[in-house]
């Protein structure tokens, strides 16, 4: 079985703060892999290192088995938190397109594929009816899911997704949530980073992180009570001990 | 005076119709600029460009040769150094930029300071001759503005890419880096282009004048660029004929029109807002 991901000692570095110490780890190509730690504990970091966008300080990592940077034609990502200038004239149909520039480079025109492919996007979405609205004129949950519907557009065997649902709309996460089970199905694996022990638990393959890949693995093997009081702290999970043995035998949907 | 006279007379004479054809150059290549400059969030950055390419003007008057070739050279350094400043200290880009700024404008002033008709210099670096204009001026301006607006037009999908978000655009495979780059040397190009007709000085009112108004009217990037070109060339016209009319410096009442019509349009726009109701946006 090919691998999604192999990480051999990988260290990822911004200047001098070190936000990822050496990790070896591999993500098989299951459906959904969960990439779960507590805030500021380098998920982020990780996600972008896998997409090409910040670079190993050292170490061996590879993506569908090639450098991170060649791979990236091969993945979507969907950044957390797209800061787009409020001043930016751009309307949801636009922003969505631009997830057909890989494909029709610099000139070429949008073709019946690609337009058929933003509007798609942005049904399954739910967004049609706001495609000529300006992005700033959108909910935060309306903005997610331009975004996401961009990244369906892309052409991608991977779906990398930063923290899609924190912070969203009952409606905003439901629609999230639904295409990353449908992009599972259709054997396109998707890679989210989350706070929400619930949501790892639904994925086939678990990263559990602070600071440094602690743990991988099936859920079930990963997601140990004492695992996670290594990764939270043990003082951080006083009082929350109900938290976590309501869900130890959570059934996977 | 009859109306019509009163539009058609400031244009009687060829080098009033050189202006005018130099200003609306001008006008078209950097509203087409500006509009991304001003996305883009880069006005000071433009602002310190006008002013950064006055020590090469000032050295070609000194030395006697091409105007053009010294801005080249002063926009080049000006760039070099900026970056440098940028990838060598951990000061913000606006320090980068204000000090070359400030350094590049005190060189020009202390180059000019040389020569005798030092005053007379300086204002038609900063201010423009627009009244000056030779055709061959235009020959070369025109070819620089089709250049100029053909690039802003075939790198459409880097620069609204890079104006979205520089990691999406890379991850698009848009090369942001490079995007900007181009943008830089747009700018430069833009300001070369357009100083002997509006004075580098008022370059700047063109480059953020237009396209900050148009940005309260239109709603996407080429509407914006159309609006941005109609104004300024709306703006140079009615310019040169006020500045006939009133005996005003003929570039600067050019470069005060699209500001004065910024904070009309501006109150415009609040105002039919407030008469249309407040509308909110719908949730989902």
């Amino acid at each position: 079985m090919t691998h999604l991901i192999e990480a051999d000692h990988v260290v990822i570095r911004y200047g001098t703060h070190t936000a990822l110490a050496a990790s070896t780890f591999h993500v098989p190509r299951v459906g959904a892999t969960a990439v779960i730690g507590p805030n500021g504990s380098g998920k982020s970091s990780l996600l972008s290192a896998f997409a090409g966008l910040v670079p190993t300080a050292s170490g061996t990592l590879r993506v569908l088995e090639q450098e991170p940077v060649q791979a990236q034609r091969r993945l979507s990502y969907v950044l957390q938190h797209t800061a787009v200038a409020k001043t930016t004239p751009i309307t949801v149909r636009e922003a969505v397109g631009l997830g057909a520039y890989p494909k029709v480079g610099l000139w070429r025109r949008f073709g019946a594929a690609e337009k058929a492919a933003v509007a798609g996007a942005m049904e399954q979405m739910g967004i049609s009816h706001l495609s000529e609205r300006h992005l700033h004129e959108l909910s935060g949950g309306q903005r997610q899911r331009v975004y996401v519907a961009q990244a369906m557009v892309q052409t991608h065997e991977v779906l990398l997704l930063d923290e899609p649902l924190t912070g969203l709309d009952l409606v905003s996460a439901q629609t999230i949530d639904d295409l990353i089970h449908r992009e599972r199905q259709d054997r396109c694996s998707v890679l989210l980073t989350t706070h929400d022990l619930d949501e790892a638990r639904a994925a086939d393959w678990v990263l559990l992180v602070n600071r440094t890949v602690l743990a991988f693995g099936p859920p079930a093997e990963v997601l140990t009570r004492h695992n996670l009081e290594i990764a939270y702290g043990l003082g951080a999970l006083h009082g929350w001990e109900g938290f976590l043995d309501q869900h130890t035998d959570d059934e996977v949907p | 005076m009859p109306v019509v006279e009163w539009f058609i007379e400031p244009f009687a004479l060829g080098f009033q119709q050189r202006a005018l054809v130099g200003g609306v150059l001008a006008g078209l290549m950097c509203s087409v600029v500006g509009t991304w400059l001003v996305l883009r969030g880069m006005s000071f950055f433009g602002d310190a460009f006008t002013h950064g390419v006055i020590p090469g003007i000032a050295a070609a008057v000194v030395l006697d040769i091409d105007p053009i070739l010294g801005a080249a050279v002063a926009a080049a350094v000006m760039v070099v150094g900026i970056e440098s400043v940028n990838r060598q200290t951990n000061l913000s880009v606006d320090t980068a930029i204000g000090l070359l700024f400030v350094g590049m404008l005190a060189l020009g002033v202390v180059i000019i300071s040389q020569v005798p008709s030092y005053t007379g210099s300086l204002t038609s670096i900063l201010f423009g001759d627009a009244l000056g204009v030779t055709s061959s001026d235009l020959v070369r301006q025109a070819v620089l503005a089709v250049v100029i607006i053909a690039a802003a037009v075939l790198l459409y999908r880097p620069f609204l890419a890079l104006a979205f978000n520089e990691q999406k655009a890379e991850l698009l495979g848009m090369q942001p880096r490079r995007a900007h780059a181009a943008l830089l040397v747009l700018i430069a190009a833009s300001v070369i282009g357009s100083f002997q007709a509006v004075g580098t000085l008022l370059v700047f009112g063109l480059l953020v004048g237009p396209p900050a108004t148009a940005s309260l009217l239109a709603r996407t990037v080429p509407r914006m660029m159309l609006w941005a070109a109609g104004i300024a060339t709306v703006s140079v016209w009615f310019g040169l004929i006020l500045s006939y009319h009133l005996g005003t410096a003929a570039s600067a009442t050019m470069a005060l029109i699209p500001v004065v019509v910024f904070f009309v349009v501006l109150a415009g726009v609040r105002i039919r807002a407030r008469v249309a109701a407040p509308s909110e946006v719908p949730a989902t």
